[in-house]
């Protein structure tokens, strides 16, 4: 099991994507909302994907969601996340209409993880460069 | 709606057996495919003047070969005017087909050969290729870094499908039994040994409620097809392949953008293309839905209305899409059974549609099938593409 293990894969970001990676540095998820017709656009975009405005502002998620479906990956994975087997892979919906994610649940055991389960974000170090959201039971 | 309906038709089939070829030069899969379209056709080569390769994903030097017209000199051709790749991974089939069809029924081409070849099984290893497929189509920015790759994506349209339904494990295995005991009739097909749900459901977990047996793997293989307007069809042959209907809708790149991974685009696509065919599902004999995964098949059958949603996993458990059954399903054993060879995975799944209803299809022939429909989907399951096939023009 001493085979040099494959860095993770780190984002590629859009230059228009940069305020929500450097949200999660600070411990914020955004998400984008036309200023004209309201929309909440995740991920981010260069203009609205209702009325095509150009006038996007960034606004802060609750970062409460819940799971609206997830897999736990017990093999064959990509070579990278090989070391990380079980993990859970979910999409989280969060409270603000229309957005959307795929991350990863952790503090819990991967089995735990049920379709609808409220959830809220927590945010994990990838390197220096990058913070990832990730998501985490939430317990009210 | 389209002006194609009954316009254009297919008038040959080729295919070499999907397997692994390790020592076989990868444009013979193309060629191969081609020089049986063209014999299937009866037609003289000269015929054709529009090559349409779609794309091979194991090699870009090999794809570059297909995209500077190996194939149109491979096989002699002398009267091509163009040869333009037509890609829409998985959903080449379809957009190939009816591209194909708008040039021939706006007279810019006469007689089209669609061609796709590629090496898959023995191109890449199996690490590669998952590695591979971890990050085609996979959004680079906001799904890669979370370990998204095609078994994950599989399974979670799965887990939401079960929660959403009820639909069993069992139930979902029977898809690989349906689907495997048509490629047990299936020379070309990679798995013919039979299958049963025991067997799947003690396979290797891969990401629950996923096992290994309800994942497609990768081969090498081909395919082609050789369309031209229905005028010139009925000269070429007594049982041309009319497109009587095509639907499609695109629903998303990046996978977690979708609202509804139980259902995608399907109802719609398949709305668009029954009403383009003016035919029901009670009117088709052969489904050909695309699978690569159980899932993928349940919902396409479900939501081309084949069934009420929930009901396919016991459709399929009970035998009504086995050889014999009400409605054959993926007669020819589909990716899970044939085995997937990229874009060719739903290539071969047209391909089987127009073989079905040339009466071509040997042991696992459907008697008197006249109207078929296919599906394809591409990427991420991005799109739902829906074609619908007969041996005559419904009035």
């Amino acid at each position: 099991m001493d085979a040099p293990v494959k860095p993770k894969p780190v984002p590629v970001v859009n230059p228009w994507a940069r305020p929500f990676w450097e949200g999660t540095k600070q411990g914020k998820l955004l998400y984008q909302k036309c200023k004209d017709c309201g929309t909440n656009v995740f991920y981010p975009r260069i203009a609205c994907i209702s009325c095509f405005s150009d006038n996007l502002e960034w606004v802060e998620s609750s970062g409460k969601g819940t799971v609206y479906t997830y897999t736990v990956v017990k093999s064959n994975s990509p070579t990278a996340f090989l070391p990380d087997l079980p993990y859970v892979i979910a999409i989280v919906k969060l409270e603000e209409d229309g957005v959307q994610m795929l991350s990863n649940i952790v503090g819990c055991d991967p089995d735990e993880v049920r379709c609808d389960m409220p959830v809220e974000v927590t945010f994990e170090k990838l390197n220096d460069e990058f913070v990832l959201p990730k998501f985490k039971p939430f317990r009210s | 709606m389209s002006e194609l309906r009954g316009k254009i038709a297919v008038v040959g089939i080729g295919e070499v057996p999907t397997g692994r070829y390790p020592d076989t030069g990868t444009i013979f899969h193309a060629i191969e495919s081609a020089k049986q379209a063209i014999r299937d056709a009866g037609i003289n080569k000269e015929e054709i003047d529009y090559v349409m390769p779609t794309a091979a994903l194991y090699s870009p030097a090999f794809n570059t070969e297909l995209v500077t017209c190996r194939v149109a000199e491979e096989l002699g051709l002398k009267n091509v005017s163009k040869n333009c790749q037509v890609f829409a991974g998985g959903s080449s089939s379809t957009c190939g087909l009816e591209l194909a069809g708008s040039l021939i029924n706006s007279k810019a081409a006469s007689t089209v050969l669609f061609v796709h070849a590629d090496r898959l099984g023995t191109g890449v290893d199996l690490q590669a290729g998952i590695d591979l497929f971890a990050t085609s189509g996979i959004s680079a920015e906001w799904e890669v870094p979370f370990g998204q790759h095609y078994s994950a994506i599989a399974a979670m349209a799965t887990t939401r499908y079960k929660y959403e339904t009820g639909t069993t494990d069992e139930q979902l295995a029977s898809v690989c039994v349906s689907n495997r005991k048509w490629a047990e009739l299936n020379p070309n097909a990679f798995f013919r040994k039979p299958l049963t749900i025991d067997e799947v459901l003690s396979s290797k977990m891969l990401s629950t409620p996923l096992h290994a047996k309800m994942s497609n793997m990768l081969f090498d293989g081909g395919a082609a097809f050789i369309v031209t307007s229905a005028e010139r069809a009925r000269d070429i042959t007594d049982k041309p392949v009319y497109l009587l209907g095509e639907g499609g809708t695109v629903t998303h790149f990046v996978y977690s953008q979708e609202r509804d991974v139980s259902r995608f685009g399907w109802a719609k696509a398949g709305r668009k293309a029954f009403a383009e065919a003016g035919l029901t599902p009670k009117d088709i004999d052969i489904a050909e839905i695309y699978d690569s995964y159980p899932i993928f098949q349940i919902i396409g059958f479900e939501e081309l209305g084949f069934c009420e949603r929930g009901q396919a996993g016991e459709i399929f458990l009970r035998g009504d899409t086995w050889p014999g059954g009400k409605i054959p399903t993926t007669t020819n054993g589909g990716m899970l059974s044939q085995g997937h060879t990229g874009a060719g995975g739903a290539v071969a799944l047209l391909v089987e549609s127009f073989r079905q209803l040339m009466g071509k299809a040997g042991e696992r022939q459907v008697p008197g099938a006249r109207f078929a429909v296919e599906t394809a989907t591409g990427g991420t399951y991005m799109d739902a593409q829906v074609t619908i096939l007969g041996t005559e023009i419904p009035s």
